[in-house]
This record gives C-alpha cells, sequence and structure tokens, in this order.
C-alpha cells in the first residue's frame, strides 16, 4: 500500500504541512552544515541530539499515521517509514529486520550525496538524521517506547561505499 | 509593472517538489529536502540549550551559516529557475529590487516566511518585516530567525554583490525584532559586513 500524502497549505500563513503536520523545503546545503555543525560540537554531544530529536519527530508522524490509517502489521508499518523517508527526499532505504533488531541500507542518500557533492568524500560515516530515523521506524513498528532500539552506521556512501548499511539493535 | 506579490504567492504556492524513484529530490540545481518543522526547531532549541554560556554565539552562528550557504545557493537556483522566470520575471522593470520582491514572495509561498521588503537602499541596506515564520514557534529564549537571517544575507548578497558564485558574505543580516519574544513582527536588518 502507497504511503497517502496530503499536502495543504493554510490561507493565511502560507505554512505548508503533509498529512498534518508542517513540513518545510531546504537543500542538501542546510543538512550538510547542520551535520557538520553536529559533527564540530561532538563533545555538546551534537550527534547524539541530532539523532534523538529525529527519533522523538518522526516518530510522531508515524503514530499519527499508522493510527489514522489502521495499520498494524510490522510489514506495513515499515514500508510507510520507508516511503516517508523518500517522500522527505532523504533517499531510498531498504529494512530487514525483527523485534530483536536487524539491518538497513541506504542505495540512496541525500546527507552523504549532499556531503559529497559541497565537500567531497569523508572518511567517516556522518548520517546521524539516519540513524534517528530508523530507531524511529524500528520503535514505531514493534510499539516500543522512544530510544529502545540503537542504530549504529557501519558503512556509508559518503566514504566511498556504493550504499550505507546500518546495524539496529534493541536496547533492553 | 512591478513585481505584483499576491500574484507571485499565488502561482509559487502551488508548487510542490516530488521525489524521484531514488528518494531524492533534484530541483533548483540542489538536492531538496522536506523536513518536520517540529523536528528543525527541536534541533535548534536542543542543541542551543546543550552548549554552555561561552558557546551559545557559536551554535547560534552554525545555525545561520547553515541557512545562509542554503539560501545562497538554493537562492541562485530559485532566481534562474524556469517557474521564477515563468511568474516572477516578466514584471521585473526595477532589476534587482524586483527580483528580490519576487524572493520575498517565494519565502512567503514556500512557507518560510510571510514576509515582505519595507525598506531598501540599494546595495546598502535591507529591512525586513515577517508577520509569520515558522521559528518563532521554537520555544527558546530571545531571538530565533536564524533561518530568515541567513536567508535575507544570503539574497542580498546575491543581488548586490559580486556575481555568484563570487559574493558570498559580502552582507550581514541581524534580527532586531520577534514575534517570538513579543513583538508584533519579526524585523530583519541587511547591512554591508
Amino acid at each position: 500500500m502507497a504511503l497517502k500524502l496530503e499536502f495543504t497549505m493554510d490561507k493565511e500563513t502560507c505554512r505548508h504541512s503533509l498529512n498534518g503536520h508542517g513540513v518545510v523545503m531546504h537543500s542538501h546545503h542546510y543538512l550538510a552544515l547542520i551535520t557538520k555543525l553536529v559533527e564540530d560540537l561532538g563533545d555538546l554531544g551534537g550527534p547524539q541530539i541530532l539523532c534523538e530529536v529525529v527519533e522523538e519527530s518522526m516518530r510522531k508522524i508515524l503514530d499519527d499515521y499508522f493510527l489514522k490509517n489502521s495499520l498494524s502489521s510490522v510489514e506495513d508499518r515499515c514500508r510507510a517509514g520507508v516511503e516517508y523517508f523518500s517522500t522527505f527526499g532523504l533517499g531510498k532505504m531498504h529494512i530487514a529486520g525483527d523485534e530483536n533488531g536487524g539491518k538497513v541500507r541506504l542505495t540512496s542518500s541525500h546527507v552523504d550525496e549532499g556531503w559529497t557533492m559541497k565537500w567531497g568524500p569523508h572518511s567517516k560515516p556522518i548520517n546521524h538524521l539516519t540513524c534517528g530515523f530508523i530507531s524511529a521506524i524500528f520503535s514505531a513498528a514493534f510499539n516500543k517506547p522512544l530510544k529502545s532500539y540503537g542504530t549504529t552506521e557501519t558503512a556509508s556512501i559518503v566514504t566511498g561505499q556504493p550504499e550505507s548499511t546500518f546495524v539496529v539493535t534493541a536496547l533492553q | 509593472m512591478t513585481v505584483m506579490r499576491d500574484t507571485v504567492v499565488k502561482a509559487l504556492a502551488k508548487v510542490q517538489v516530488q521525489s524521484d524513484e531514488n528518494g531524492l529530490i533534484p530541483e533548483y540545481e540542489v538536492l531538496v529536502n522536506l523536513l518536520p518543522v517540529s523536528l528543525l526547531n527541536t534541533f535548534s532549541e536542543r542543541i542551543m540549550a546543550a552548549a554552555p554560556p561561552e558557546r551559545k554565539a557559536e551554535v547560534e552562528a552554525g545555525l545561520v551559516r547553515a541557512a545562509y550557504e542554503c539560501g545562497y545557493h538554493t537562492g541562485c537556483g530559485i532566481i534562474t529557475s524556469e517557474i521564477f522566470s515563468d511568474v516572477v520575471m516578466p514584471m521585473v522593470t526595477e532589476d534587482e529590487k524586483d527580483i528580490l520582491r519576487g524572493a520575498y514572495a517565494a519565502f512567503t509561498a514556500w512557507g518560510w516566511a510571510k514576509s515582505g521588503i519595507v525598506q531598501l537602499k540599494e546595495a546598502e541596506k535591507m529591512t525586513i518585516r515577517a508577520f509569520d515564520y515558522y521559528e518563532a514557534d521554537s520555544g527558546g529564549q530571545g531571538l530565533r530567525g536564524f533561518m530568515l537571517r541567513g536567508l535575507s544575507q544570503a539574497f542580498f548578497d546575491l543581488a548586490y554583490a559580486e556575481p555568484y558564485p563570487d559574493g558570498m558574505d559580502t552582507y550581514i543580516c541581524h534580527q532586531t525584532k520577534g514575534l517570538e519574544v513579543g513583538d508584533s513582527y519579526g524585523e530583519f536588518v541587511v547591512v554591508k559586513k
């Protein structure tokens, strides 16, 4: 089942929403610099902050979508999460796993390709945004609380790999 | 004729971005993303909150810089795009001034900020007022229009500094009023650096 997309605009403010949640367009320059900012603020927990904020924000959107569209199976929920990822222009995601965790691949990635377009390849993975997105999909799909899953990027397009891979682990 | 703001807003508001088979949105010479406003605002507040007082200016500068570079590069793609040429350029009679008027109509139409130019001294100073912008909802203390600061600086650079891509960092934008601090509008002033 394809993700149902309802784009609306507030006539007074011109703010845009997707499925009832406010959204706004930016470019790869913005996300590349936000990613660089959190890397530079590693001593303040920058990457973790970005990851957690994405997980929290996406979890609300996914929970709302599952409820409104009566999605109860893990497969349907994961598919919706993957399609949200693409709808936001963040790339192509492939999920495999179960309640205990899994493996996720990106065959294209806005963050990695954007970073590479801006600065060229990097020496290590930097896709903290997608780590949070994946954790949100897993916790939402399996009805677990936030921070139930840890996601680690193990291979990355930005380092020259053909795909990015992420390992998802249930945190008990 | 000069740029008729309402006409531009109506026409540009209909533009919808759509991802391709790779889940990417290549538009305006960049990769576009569409992100939840709550995510962006919460991130700004958390990262600001994590910084000790002596480093808040560094974090704030990083957030403005992200908006600025996004605005400078994407802005160039926007004002040279087919949609801008079709909708805005036929109304342009005052060159840079009208292109800036068209740009703020685009900011409004695309939900960045319901904003417009209230004072413009060519190549010297521009004052913007915004009556709605998503960062006003961020819940933080103090002025929070990081995005509109960066975008305003970027578009003034595109209009009056050296031609793209050599005109970066010629001007700077300061926020002087904010909905988020109880003012009736946000005000942004661009001047030479």
